[in-house]
């Protein structure tokens, strides 16, 4: 094993805690890429649904969408900060 | 194996076992040796349960994507297990739950059969020439010590060390026990010659294996017998052959209480014992001089008769194996096309057997498809509860068009049909999800344990809130006075969206659905329950209905909400992602009850769901 890869793992061992935030924010990124697909395929519905109540519907599934998707930015951005910028233990 | 005996009438065997040991003192030896070794097969057993919870699930999983890795692993796993009934069982119990495919089970199930062979090699190469019984001690000493450490680890590996010492002893005891019994008695002057000879000793090698429940304690015997002259060579091929036979009997006996996945794994192991042993009686004389050249070419010498018939097991299994391996597709097709399921009714529950309980993960997923039955239960009572088809719901229709055009109110008896479908499924349910919690559990399966019996009682709660709702539905829901029939019409909408909804996120592909589809479904509730607040208010405020047709409304628009949030709680526990990172993902971006109370446009005070009986009270 080459000494570049020897020391990525164990700087992984000390910092538990930072690998612990790289696996949360890989989750929530595979979340949100879930959220961008559907997002993708409502929009694509309501282009095509006359006004009405399903129209209605999938808008509203939509605004859930940005309000969750916007949850979801603001989390990867703070994780981000952190695994960059390492609060001093 | 436990269960045979239960079953078995014990003080017959007693009385037997008693007369045995009073009339031959070597009797009581070789049952000794018999009773050590069982013990120690269900130490190993045990020892290995230890370590599962997770790394053998895990390693099950990866193991049997190809047909060869099924093989290897039922080679690897039996050869380290010392237990093809184990294995079996435990496959089983893996294709019951639909972890593994039926295909990958029988790969397994081949490979065990293989594997099995490996203690034919142990008991003749090792078991007979060492003084085995020498290896036992320390192993017993040590295993005690680390069965008396807190480590569940530790003990688990105390409990291998126990069980291969015991192994070890009885295997000395037996050997002890039929070298003294040859003196007394010689059984090879009972020998048969010719095919009938074949068959009988293959139906005694069968009972003796059904009998121990153990076709490695059979061929212990065997291979003692033979070392002692008890029987003939060619006896002793019939005898393996038997006990071959004898194993897939003790399988299927514990298939038969799994669910439909392990009765066909169960029918398969059959299927492939039968065909080998067939093979192997058919041509017997052939394979004893394959035996003999294999034998000669590996280095056996003639008489070297407790490896050769070690040989003989190998290589009889193997032929089994290479025969069966081509049409494993075959067999799983025919399976899964002529083994269906008698017709029962949809109340019985469909996965919980005791056999799922092996191990946390296979329980808890039989679990979770107990209660999404349970739901599908639920959704059909609830669909005909506001008079829809299933169908209707299933289908794309519109379902504003199908409340508008609905001209009859479907008879539905709610108290009979949760009697029957519901109530025994959810007693069911907590009966399974109490035997799981006797169980050693990690941290996230107890939590898995909690949702998934909380999704039990949110189905329940949906269902009796059906109940009352139905009642003024019936009364109500056609009624000529369109202002009366048009609110009805919304609360029965509003539900039937909800079915469609959760029906539609329950199948789709786990990989693209997410849990937090559920928020827009909560939402829509919420504003629709707002708006037909305020149109109910404005209609009473103008005196256009009557206070009392209002109140019962009120009460009826409260249960569609306790029906759809239940229901929409239920499926929450159902639609759970794959890992424990990805749930801890989705909830926090799950919006919260204040998020969507404030979208559904008003105060940001969430309204919340309340039990059911609080609102029998008032019921209209």
């Amino acid at each position: 094993m080459k000494t570049k890869k020897l020391l990525a793992r164990l700087a992984g061992f000390l910092s538990a805690d930072q690998t612990a935030q790289r696996e949360e924010l890989k989750s929530i990124r595979k979340v949100l890429k879930k959220l961008k697909a559907k997002e993708r395929d409502l929009t694509a519905r309501l282009e095509q649904t006359p006004p009405g109540d399903e129209h209605e519907e999938i808008a509203q599934k939509l605004q859930v969408i940005y309000a969750q998707r916007r949850k979801g930015v603001e989390r990867v951005r703070e994780l981000k900060g952190r695994t960059q910028n390492p609060s001093p233990s | 194996m436990i269960r045979f005996w239960r079953q078995a009438p014990l003080p017959l065997l007693l009385l037997i076992l008693g007369y045995g040991f009073w009339v031959s003192p070597d009797f009581k030896e070789i049952a000794a040796g018999v009773a050590l070794f069982l013990f120690g097969m269900l130490s190993l057993e045990k020892g290995f349960k230890a370590f599962t919870g997770g790394t053998l699930e895990q390693v099950l999983r990866a193991s049997t994507n190809r047909l060869w890795k099924s093989i290897a692993f039922g080679i690897t796993s039996t050869t380290l297990m010392q237990s093809s009934t184990l294995v079996s069982l435990v496959t089983i119990s893996f294709v019951s739950a639909e972890m593994i495919t039926l295909a990958a089970g029988i790969g397994v199930i081949m490979g065990a059969n293989l594997g099995t062979t490996t203690g034919a090699w142990l008991i003749a190469g090792l078991g007979l020439r060492v003084d085995i019984a020498g290896y036992a001690m320390p192993a017993l000493v040590v295993g005690v010590i680390l069965l008396l450490q807190r480590s569940k680890v530790l003990q688990g590996i105390g409990y291998l060390a126990l069980g291969v010492g015991f192994l070890f002893l009885g295997i000395h005891y037996m050997k002890e026990g039929f070298e003294a019994f040859q003196g007394a008695f010689d059984l090879s002057g009972y020998v048969i010659p010719g095919i009938l000879g074949v068959l009988l000793y293959t139906g005694i090698g069968m009972l003796i294996t059904v009998i121990m429940q153990s076709s490695h304690a059979t061929l212990l015997v065997i291979i003692t017998a033979l070392a002692t002259g008890q029987i003939s060579y060619d006896s002793a091929l019939a005898l393996a052959i038997g006990a071959n036979l004898g194993s897939a009997i003790t399988t299927a006996i514990g298939g038969m209480t799994a669910n439909l996945g392990g009765k066909r794994l169960a029918i398969a192991h059959v299927l492939f014992n039968v065909m080998t042993a067939t093979v192997a009686i058919v041509f017997i004389g052939q394979m004893a001089w394959a035996v003999d050249h294999l034998g000669a070419l590996i280095g056996l010498a003639d008489d070297e008769y407790l490896l050769k018939l070690a040989l003989f097991h190998t290589l009889f299994n193997l032929l089994g194996v290479i025969l069966l391996a081509p049409f494993t597709g075959v067999l799983e097709r025919a399976l899964i096309k002529y083994v269906n399921p008698a017709p029962k009714s949809r109340e019985k529950p469909l996965y919980l057997y005791p056999g799922a309980l092996e191990t946390p993960a296979t329980a808890i997923s039989a679990l979770r498809k107990e209660v999404g039955h349970l739901y599908d239960n639920a959704h059909d009572l609830i669909a005909h509860g506001v008079s829809l088809r299933r169908s209707v719901i299933d289908s794309d229709q519109s379902l504003a068009d199908a409340v508008k055009n609905t001209r009859r109110i479907i008879p539905l008896d709610v108290d009979d049909v949760y009697e029957a479908k519901i109530k025994s499924l959810h007693s069911d349910i907590i009966a399974f999800i109490s035997e799981i919690q006797g169980r050693e559990l990690s941290q996230q399966s107890v939590e898995q344990l909690y949702d998934l019996q909380q999704a039990s009682r949110d189905i329940v709660e949906a269902v009796k809130a059906t109940k009352h709702l139905q009642k003024n539905l019936s009364r109500h829901g056609l009624s000529a006075n369109p202002l009366i029939r048009e609110r009805y019409d919304v609360i029965r909408l509003q539900i039937a969206r909800v079915l469609r909804e959760i029906r539609q996120l329950r199948t789709q592909d786990p990989e693209t659905v997410t849990r937090l589809s559920l928020d827009a479904i909560k939402l829509s509730v919420q504003k629709s329950g707002r708006s037909f607040t305020a149109d109910l208010n404005e209609l009473i405020r103008g005196r256009r209905l009557s206070s009392s047709i209002a109140t019962s409304m009120m009460n009826d628009e409260n249960y569609a909400f306790e029906i759809c949030s239940n229901l929409i709680e239920a499926s929450h526990a159902l639609l759970l992602p794959p890992t424990r990172a990805e749930q801890s993902a989705e909830g926090q971006l799950a919006l919260n009850e204040q998020d969507i109370a404030r979208m559904a446009g008003g105060n940001s005070n969430p309204r919340t769901r309340t039990h059911t009986d609080e609102n029998e009270k008032t019921a209209g």
